[in-house]
């Protein structure tokens, strides 16, 4: 099975909906071949040890999710997994998409940002910030008002600064999806029972990278409205390493330097501001306001 | 070196203001630290820290799934180069693999603070924002866990509390943990003996002095004047206030008669062992 996601063909034993397929049954190369295979247990022999179920080397991160299955990602290329007996394709699919395939992003040399990048105009804002934080319903939000989510979780930017568009898909809680009035019933669980869904989203033919013109780090805290505070010169390159997806992945793989880099060439181009909401409650016109007039006010 | 002290407590039982100390005397700077800058690890059920060593997202997980992991990611402190201190609101309990959450192996030792409950039900009640009858309740319910919710992302994972008798003893009875047990009261009327006795078996500094600024710095006037000068990020969102009134015995105002029956009903054997019964049952 054949499909593409982040500018790339990516060919697949275990079956993709997420992602967009590409038509084609045979395709001689795909940039990134996903198979179903052995992945030794125990680690990387030669590799560093950065978590208690997490190895890389220079070439591949190992990642277990016990009980799930074992990812083992190669070269930007490759990413093999062995499945736990009895592991339902779904729960496969959850960790292949993010960590397995965040981890490949970085290894073809992408600065990887947590977080949802949403088209304006010619440009793309993205959203990063904790999880929990509110920015996949900030991105829904933003979709229902008519702009369309370029990646949701994973953020991959090029050299150029560009952020590569992922796959037509939002993952959506349940809590959010009623205050989105979005209906859950129809909508596939993103594991067998859980509460988060999976939303897909209208995609626009041939949507491309899109220049980063703003990032905004969403927060939450005691205050009464919504606060925005603009992160200058010599700030923004903190916050954006910290909002890097899985920064312990880069330890290992050497590829500090690379992304310390483009985060440098990143923050010297954006707009950055630091966007807090009142915690417990979550007014989300409120919080949308603010954020187009602030990208409508620095272009 | 590495491994974890554990700052356990029920929730409202003074653990911030131990922790206040311990970063004030971690420090041992000239000024008190503010309350949103205390420095003393995490607290174990924060879904960062689990992401952040595991590699993938707890988010993606059911809450028992997500406890079954939660040894291994407190035994990869063991790695640290530095003793870890960390808050942490759990019972002490087990997986279901029968391995403590807080695993043995990286567990170097647990503080326990434990506070009258017919005090902790008012505090409690106002951050929780409930009424009394129903915090009450709670307090003796043994399901009772906080971030329950499913339906959409906490920033901390769920814990496991109990009720509060069950949680103190799952805590001081835990076999072969290294436990001190620190009474709410006694840290409010004897400070020198009982904040001492803490850091000695923290391993931190005992120099008097040293102990007495950081007791100074962290008074409950203090800690309360920041939050009300400022505001306090720990604060629930709909309760006024995160610090109260910092002291012991204040339930004689705020619970009726039905009201210190049934806490005594439910907590009585384990207040008598602290204390808070004398000898005839009655609070003291």
């Amino acid at each position: 099975m054949h499909y593409t996601a982040y500018q790339l063909s990516i060919r697949s034993d275990i079956a993709l909906p997420e992602l967009l397929s590409d038509g084609a049954d045979q395709v001689a190369t795909a940039d990134v071949d996903i198979r179903l295979a052995k992945v030794a247990a125990g680690g990387l022999a030669d590799g560093q040890q950065l978590g208690p179920f997490l190895w890389a080397d220079r070439q591949s991160l190992w990642l277990q999710v016990p009980r799930v299955a074992r990812f083992l990602v190669q070269g930007g290329h490759t990413i093999l997994i062995d499945p736990e007996p009895g592991i339902d394709e779904d729960s496969l699919r959850v960790f292949l998409l993010g960590s397995a395939l965040g981890a490949l992003l970085f290894q073809r040399g992408h600065l990887v940002l947590h977080g949802n990048a949403v088209r304006i105009g010619g440009q793309c804002m993205v959203c990063v910030g904790p999880s929990g934080a509110g920015k996949s319903t900030l991105a829904t939000g933003l979709m229902q008002r008519g702009h369309d989510i370029l990646a949701d979780d994973v953020v991959p930017v090029n050299a150029a600064c560009h952020a590569l568009p992922g796959f037509p898909r939002i993952k959506l809680w349940q809590d959010m999806a009623e205050r989105l009035h979005i209906d859950t019933a129809r909508l596939c669980r993103i594991r067998p029972g859980s509460e988060k869904f999976s939303l897909p989203v209208a995609r626009p033919a041939g949507l491309s990278a899109l220049p980063i013109r703003w990032i905004y780090i969403l927060g939450s805290d005691q205050g009464d409205s919504v606060r925005l505070e603009p992160v200058d010169g010599l700030q923004r390159f903190r916050p954006l390493h910290d909002n890097t997806y899985r920064v312990r992945f880069l330890e290992g793989m050497a590829l500090k330097a690379e992304h310390l880099q483009l985060c440098g060439r990143l923050a010297g181009r954006i707009r950055l501001a630091r966007v807090t909401r009142p915690k417990g409650r979550f007014d989300l016109d409120a919080l949308i306001d603010p954020l187009l007039a602030d990208m409508a006010a620095h272009p | 070196m590495g491994g974890i002290y554990w700052l356990a407590s029920y929730p409202k039982s003074g653990n911030t203001w131990f922790r206040s100390f311990l970063h004030n005397l971690v420090t041992d700077a000239d000024t008190p630290a503010f309350i949103d800058d205390l420095r003393t690890g995490q607290i174990a059920s924060s879904r960062s820290w689990l992401d952040e060593v595991l590699g993938f997202d707890s988010a993606e997980l059911d809450a028992d799934e997500v406890d079954r992991l939660r040894p291994a990611v407190y035994r990869w402190s063991l790695r640290d180069a530095q003793i870890g201190y960390h808050k942490i609101h759990d019972a002490y309990t087990h997986t279901v693999d029968g391995e403590p959450l807080v695993s043995r192996e990286a567990t170097r030792g647990a503080i326990y603070i434990v506070r009258n409950p017919l005090d902790v039900a008012p505090s409690a009640a106002n951050h929780w924002q409930l009424d009394l009858d129903a915090t009450i309740a709670r307090m003796g319910r043994h399901d009772m866990a906080l971030a329950t919710s499913r339906s959409r992302l906490l920033e901390q994972v769920r814990q496991r509390l109990l009720s509060w008798s069950a949680h103190v003893l799952s805590w001081v009875d835990a076999p072969g943990l290294p436990c001190v047990v620190l009474r709410y009261e006694d840290m409010l009327d004897q400070p020198l003996d009982s904040f001492t006795r803490a850091a000695g078996f923290l391993e931190l500094p005992q120099d008097r002095s040293r102990i007495e600024k950081a007791i100074r710095f962290s008074d409950f006037k203090l800690l309360s004047q920041q939050e009300a000068d400022k505001g306090f990020r720990e604060r629930p969102p709909r309760a006024a206030r995160f610090f109260r009134l910092g002291t012991s015995g204040a339930w004689r105002q705020a619970l009726g008669p039905a009201q210190i029956q049934r806490i005594i009903a439910d907590h009585g054997a384990v207040m008598r062992r602290f204390g808070y019964l004398d000898s005839d049952g009655r609070p003291i």
